[in-house]
């Protein structure tokens, strides 16, 4: 108990939570002003886009160093960590969209989260604990700029649904893979890995 | 002590610039701003709305691409302002003599003038094919819309970086860079409307220094919007430059005052309605003409190759309608909601340049488009993002066909090539089955309904077989 303890506060467990908290609270407020009901995928992405870059400043510890010392098996813990922030990041959606009266589609919140945060912990992996949010953050406003031009149109081919992959109706197979891979490959590179130094 | 304060100022800022991430920010905005611009399909890629079509037009693309540009702006000056918290030295810092204030204006000076340089590459890149496709109709209207975007992204830096260093927290950078992407997401415009419009109140979706994309493009913004907007965004950088130099609470609260200030002139300035705010730009919607063909100022370039060919097509019109046909040629320049129908004029062929099959025809395909778009004026406009009627694509096709000869779907349609001969073959046939004054008046009745947009076009050909 007492390691976990300590381990969430090095990882800044509660002030990430409270951000979590915080960008689905904003999301929420800020929706009622902007308009489109909180059905609109772009907003459920939003509440999991904050959510997860929040959760990304506990990828690393204060010191990496100091960490590393420790004579325990890290690739379990490491994955335990991004499985876990992804259910909470996907629990606090849910929550969410419960609340506005509209639950989400699960396979969507699934996809979404897991696709999220393998992105977010890419980020720790290749560019460090501190900038682990901004492969999220480069993806993120490309898939939201990208389809309000070409959507009306129809035909939308796979390399565009793979771009806008987080705003895809669930049961996309493009949108999925994208997902379930980047899902997959982040916790891997993460956990055997650990973040950038 | 010091001879030349002057030169040493210079070369600090040579230092930050050459230490800091401020050239790396420049090259990410402009890297990420022309992939965007030639990666990804979208509306800037084609038709009258190319980014790099006209003057306005290349101007409000390169500004929309602030809904990424300003959050990572926002995002890289707050990355920017944890520097020293990072290094563990601001105790050391406020131990100097320097004034705070010099080292902020250095941190900042060097990443604005990053950013704004990139975007200012951006423009270039944007005016250099501007004027290499010969937009007819050059003006400085355009100026303003990339000043304010310039302006929009090195305040964004700055307010990021006074934020960050008042909040020294590894989480601030991404919590700022989501929350001005939430921010810019959540108040941006939809183009469906005649004007784009807003959700949200329209004072405060222009506290968002983004703009709509560009479906229309004789559409500008107008004035007090750029005055309001450059008062937001001084009251920010203003705000953020003060939080960087600010030492104490007190001295922070107070930063807060010019952000305040700036926001409450720009809600005064800022005009109420979509409408005040896009605004048909007057001297790109009037009209030039040649002869009976006009076009609007902007389309300038194209009337030479329109005015031979129009004046051929209004002959033939004139010896397929007879009474009936169109005596001139115009532009459209109503502004329409996505899905309203095209304007109506009892005596003129009407053009819309949007409708590809005449904005991307040439040589005789204009010729045939223009015969057809005459007898059979469109009530459903085809656009980018509208595929219009398959009952008027296959009216018009058979309309030129009887004129000109020869049936072939007019390019540029959305439809389907077997839909569009499903539907047209049988009745061409049945057509010109009949005897010529039949055929001619059946032709007639064809006009006649499509300017009344009574629709049936097809049962007005077929002499109502199935109606």
């Amino acid at each position: 108990m007492r390691w976990l303890t300590l381990y969430a506060r090095s990882r800044q467990v509660p002030a990430s939570l409270a951000a979590v908290l915080a960008g689905a609270a904003a999301v929420a407020a800020l929706a009622g002003i902007g308009g489109g009901g909180t059905a609109d995928p772009r907003l459920s992405t939003l509440v999991l886009a904050a959510g997860a870059a929040a959760v990304s400043v506990g990828l690393g510890g204060q010191d990496l160093a100091l960490d590393r010392t420790a004579a325990i098996r890290w690739v379990p813990r490491r994955a335990a960590h991004v499985l876990l922030c992804g259910v909470l990041v996907a629990a606090v959606l849910w929550a969410v969209r419960a609340v506005g009266g509209e639950p989400a589609s699960p396979a969507f919140v699934v996809r979404n989260s897991a696709g999220l945060m393998g992105l977010v912990a890419v980020g720790a992996a290749w560019c460090g604990q501190r900038y682990a949010w901004t492969p999220l953050f480069a993806w993120l406003p490309f898939a939201f700029a990208a389809p309000a031009a070409t959507g009306t149109t129809g035909g939308t081919g796979v390399a565009t649904q793979v771009l806008t992959w987080m705003l895809q109706p669930p049961g996309t197979p493009a949108a999925t893979w994208t997902a379930g891979l980047l899902a997959v490959a982040g916790t891997a590179v993460y956990a055997t890995g650990g973040p950038r130094r | 002590m010091n001879p030349n304060p002057g030169r040493t100022n210079l070369r600090v800022l040579r230092i930050e610039l050459r230490r800091s991430v401020a050239p790396w920010a420049g090259v990410l905005v402009l890297v990420s701003a022309l992939a965007f611009l030639h990666l990804v399909p979208g509306a800037w890629w084609k038709g009258p709305a190319l980014w790099t079509a006209q003057w306005t037009s290349m101007a409000l693309w390169t500004r929309f691409l602030l809904v990424f540009l300003w959050p990572l702006a926002v995002g890289l000056g707050a990355l920017q302002g944890l520097r020293d918290s990072r290094s563990r030295m601001s105790e050391l810092l406020s131990s100097t003599p320097r004034p705070a204030r010099h080292r902020a204006a250095a941190l900042a000076g060097t990443t604005a003038f990053a950013l704004v340089s990139a975007f200012a590459l951006v423009v270039l890149v944007g005016a250099v094919r501007v004027l290499a496709g010969g937009a007819a109709y050059a003006h400085l209207g355009w100026l303003p819309i990339s000043l304010v975007g310039a302006l929009a992204l090195a305040a964004g830096a700055v307010l990021g970086m006074g934020v960050a260093r008042a909040l020294p927290s590894v989480l601030t950078p991404p919590a700022l860079a989501v929350g001005a992407f939430l921010f810019v997401t959540l108040l941006r415009r939809t183009t469906d409307a005649e004007v784009p419009t807003s959700g949200a109140p329209n004072r405060l979706a222009l506290l968002s220094p983004l703009v709509a994309e560009v479906r229309q493009p004789l559409l500008t913004l107008s004035a007090p919007v750029h005055a309001g907007q450059t008062f937001w965004l001084l009251g920010a950088a203003a705000t953020g430059l003060a939080l960087l130099a600010a030492a104490t609470r007190r001295g922070r609260v107070l930063a807060l005052t010019p952000l305040l200030a700036g926001g409450a002139a720009a809600l005064l300035l800022l005009p109420a309605g979509p409408r005040d705010t896009y605004v048909v730009d007057r001297a790109a919607a009037a009209q030039v003409c040649d002869g009976p063909v006009c076009v609007t100022t902007a389309e300038r370039a194209r009337l030479g190759d329109l005015a031979g060919r129009g004046a051929e097509v209004l002959r033939l019109l004139r010896g397929a309608l007879g009474d009936q046909a169109p005596t001139g040629i115009r532009e459209t320049t109503l502004l329409r909601g996505l899905l309203d129908p095209a304007e109506r004029s009892d005596d003129a062929l009407l053009l819309d340049f949007g409708d590809a099959a005449i904005g991307e025809a040439g040589g005789g395909e204009l010729t045939r488009a223009l015969v057809a778009q005459g007898v059979v004026p469109l009530c459903n406009a085809r656009s980018g993002v509208e595929s219009g009627s398959l009952e008027e694509a296959v009216a018009q096709s058979i309309a030129a066909a009887w004129v000109l000869g020869d049936l072939r779907q007019l390019e540029g349609t959305m439809h389907g090539a077997k839909d569009w001969a499903d539907e047209a073959r049988p009745v061409w046939e049945q057509l010109i089955a009949l005897p010529q004054p039949e055929q001619r008046r059946r032709i007639g009745a064809l006009h006649a309904a499509a300017v009344s947009c009574s629709g049936g076009l097809l049962t007005e050909l077929t002499g109502g077989a199935s109606r």
